[in-house]
């Protein structure tokens, strides 16, 4: 125990995550997973940029007009993407516990792939050529 | 055997996983009115004076208010359901649960001290 690196650990742990067999629900619970980490560190970074507002009307402005830029434009892009799937498996996993979802899971998460693409289309026209 | 029934533990788990499936639905349906305001109108007004006037507002300042409560909560609460997945000694499963309620509280105070400003 003494001897073992912390990128041996590392590397074990990536060994038994790739050596299961995923099925749809496992592909659903990881990417719901990671998903939710990065909102929860998102909803942080929008509570921080918003503490702009308390510094008056120019520079609450000039911070605007940053996030209007490309590269921000595109993350807020990513962003929607992340969301969107988020909350579609999360209405998945509310009728799968509080509904009869459990019986149709896998025909709701093909709906919430279909969706969610679809969606994510519609945002990217609605963010880079509305 | 009362005591082994939850790996030792007295909580079972059962409200946090009810409190985190009703605060998700709630974010659903107030996320779907911030998106359309937010990002599918662009002529909704990102300007300060723009923002304050919504902000003085007690029906956005509510929708605000219970955006930055059940978000970081949902988001904290999740991350720690991401680590109750690994078998943690007692005392990092205290710590970790520790630093993640002063992380929720330290940004929800920020958050609170930006909305109640106005």
């Amino acid at each position: 125990m003494s001897n073992l690196t912390a990128t041996s650990f590392f590397s074990r742990w990536l060994e038994v995550l790739f050596n299961y067999r995923k099925h749809t629900g496992s592909w659903a619970w990881i990417l719901h997973r990671i998903t939710g980490l990065g909102l929860t560190l998102y909803i942080m970074i929008h509570i921080i940029a918003l503490t702009g507002l308390l510094k008056g009307e120019t520079a609450f402005n000039e911070e605007m007009a940053l996030f209007k830029s490309p590269i921000f434009l595109f993350g807020e892009w990513l962003l929607g993407a992340l969301v969107m799937f988020h909350s579609l498996n999360g209405v998945r996993i509310a009728l799968v516990d509080f509904g009869n979802g459990a019986r149709f899971h896998k025909e709701i998460l093909t709906f919430v792939y279909i969706l969610g693409v679809l969606m994510v289309t519609g945002m990217a026209y609605l963010i880079f050529l509305h | 055997m009362r005591t082994y029934k939850f790996y030792g533990s007295r909580n079972t788990g059962a409200k946090y996983w009810y409190m985190q499936r009703i605060s998700g639905i709630i974010l659903v349906i107030v996320l779907i009115g911030h998106y359309v305001l937010m990002h599918a109108t662009p002529d909704a007004g990102h300007t300060y004076r723009a923002v304050l006037e919504r902000m003085h507002s007690p029906f956005w300042k509510g929708i605000d208010l219970t955006f930055v409560t059940l978000g970081l909560w949902h988001g904290l609460n999740g991350t720690w359901n991401v680590f109750r997945d690994y078998t943690l000694k007692p005392w990092l499963s205290n710590l970790i649960q520790i630093l993640l309620i002063l992380l929720g509280l330290t940004f929800w105070f920020i958050g609170l001290n930006t909305i109640l400003k106005f």
